[in-house]
């Protein structure tokens, strides 16, 4: 990766994060778009996947230390989804915007399921409805936005192949 | 499939481990323990962040809540305005109750009913909610607590209609404040705008008197069907006519009629017995009156004051001249007559009395 592609990724991650605190408060969305994970399936993509996981660890503690109820558990779950996006990117970040949604549709629900599960904030049926109704939904929303900040950030930025 | 070099490395995994193992540790934290690490990482690293979150979620409140505060303020200037209303009513209702506990007896309360017919610019007459069963009669005075509205055109049962003073019959015997002026009130030709739409002339005033501006017209009484001291206006200025033996003086009402919702109708036997000081008519003319009689009883004061003192002048140079004529005949050695009074001659004592213990 080239220092001209990392410093796009960086500021494109950097939009990412802000429209996470900013867009998705302002929106209050019962199945809110996950721009975290976005951004950290953009930047993992471009990185080793040790260096992704460290940065899913960052981003996941960062969000942890906004929402304490789950303390660790967002950490461990992006450290998980970006290692294995960056292990998996030959695989699945070609050219197609529906297999790059199907992919962060895939990353929001394994996050949102590492996290109801590690986070311990949800119990029994609430637990189910929460893991098979609304994070699927929240995943599919967060796909259709990934879609869209894939093909506005298209041109200026370029996926690195394996 | 996955790039077995890049699976195997073992730099890659040993960060994965360590990060998963960090999140562990995050994870079996106890509450006292966590919490500083955030609220670390919150005052820190993430405190832009918390203030964006915090910002959009204020936009988010604001935008939620703008439609019941919209509400909420119109509510408020709803009642604000029904309030304004409201008190504008209450004091009208005041002054007419005012009015009514002065006047005693002898009237009918009505609510005014404007019409609205586009064409009528200005109003002129005025349907009233009281009628011939209620004791009103064709010409009965309308009044407002300020003074004169009109008089009553027709009267059926249970409503009335009255001409005001601005429609072009209207005619009413006026007076000024001090009773010694007066003339016959009409409805002014030119209509203005704003407060000079409603006016009035006094006409029939003679030519040598004068009236200021600002001098109280009121009803005078004559002719049967006003009674004497209702208020109706004030002397803005004398118009110019062809007129020459009287004059022509524009006048203010009292009464606006646009603002007239409740007046009182006067009967009959009201009107004959008159309706006394109660828009201040009497006192006017009273203040009038003992400033008047003030100002003669200074004069009579004066005038015997100087009367007096020429009497005492008159006496000083005749007792001057007696004097001189005496001197003259005691010079010439002639007997002086005694002028004296004989009263005043008695009361004098004689010298050669003694005044006895």
């Amino acid at each position: 990766m080239t220092w001209n592609t990392a410093v796009r990724t960086i500021v494109a991650c950097a939009i990412l994060i802000v429209l996470h605190y900013t867009l998705r408060p302002l929106l209050a969305w019962r199945a809110s778009i996950d721009f975290l994970v976005i951004a950290l399936l953009i930047g993992s993509v471009r990185m080793r996947p040790g260096a992704a996981a460290v940065y899913g660890f960052m981003l996941g503690f960062v969000a942890d230390s906004v929402d304490v109820s789950g303390f660790g558990a967002a950490a461990l779950a992006m450290s998980l989804v970006g290692f294995s996006a960056s292990w998996l990117k030959a695989v699945f970040f070609a050219d197609n915007l529906v297999l790059n949604g199907f992919f962060l549709f895939i990353a929001k629900w394994v996050f949102d399921v590492l996290f109801l599960i590690l986070g311990r904030n949800a119990h029994g049926t609430e637990l189910m409805v929460q893991m098979f109704v609304w994070s699927p939904i929240a995943a599919a929303v967060t796909a259709v936005a990934g879609v869209v900040v894939l093909t506005i950030l298209r041109p200026l930025m370029e996926t690195r192949t394996a | 499939m996955a790039n077995p070099a890049r699976l195997g490395n073992r730099v890659d995994a040993g960060l994965l481990i360590a990060c998963v193992g960090l999140s562990f540790i995050a994870i079996v934290l106890r509450d006292q323990d966590r919490e500083p690490i955030a609220s670390a990482l919150r005052r820190t690293v993430v405190a832009p962040l918390v203030g964006l979150q915090r910002g959009a979620e204020r936009w988010r409140v604001a935008y939620v809540t703008n439609d019941a505060r919209q509400m909420a303020v119109d509510s408020v200037v709803m009642r604000t305005m029904n309030s304004q209303a409201l008190q504008v009513e209450n004091d009208q209702l005041r002054r007419i109750l005012g009015l009514g506990s002065r006047l005693e007896w002898g009237f009918v309360p009505a609510d005014a009913l404007r019409g609205t017919a586009p064409s009528e610019q200005l109003v002129t007459t005025l349907t009233l909610t009281a009628g011939s069963t209620a004791g009103v009669t064709r010409y009965s005075p309308v009044v407002a607590p300020e003074g004169l509205v009109g008089t009553i055109q027709t009267a059926d049962p249970t409503m009335s209609i009255a001409i005001l003073y601005t429609n072009p019959d209207f005619r009413a015997s006026a007076m000024a404040v001090d009773g010694s002026t007066f003339g016959i009130i009409y409805p002014h030709a030119q209509r203005g705008s704003g407060s000079d739409a409603y006016m009035l002339e006094m006409r029939g005033v003679p030519t040598k008197i004068q009236l200021k501006p600002g001098t109280t017209i009121y009803t005078s009484g004559l002719g049967g069907t006003f009674p004497r001291g209702i208020t109706i206006g004030t002397i803005v200025v004398e118009l110019k006519t062809s007129e020459v033996w009287t004059r022509t003086y524009l006048v203010r009402p009292a009464v606006t009629p646009s603002q007239v919702t409740t007046v009182l109708i006067l009967t009959p036997k009201r009107i004959s017995q008159g309706t006394g000081n109660i828009w201040g008519a009497a006192s006017a003319m009273n203040a009038d009156s003992a400033s008047k009689r003030i100002a003669t009883a200074g004069d009579s004061l004066a005038k015997r004051a100087a009367a007096a003192d020429a009497r005492a002048r008159a006496t000083a140079l005749d007792s001057l001249r007696q004097a001189a004529v005496d001197s003259a005949l005691r010079s010439l050695g002639m007997s002086v007559p005694n002028r004296a009074r004989p009263d005043s001659v008695k009361s004098r004592p004689p010298p050669d009395s003694v005044r006895r213990p």
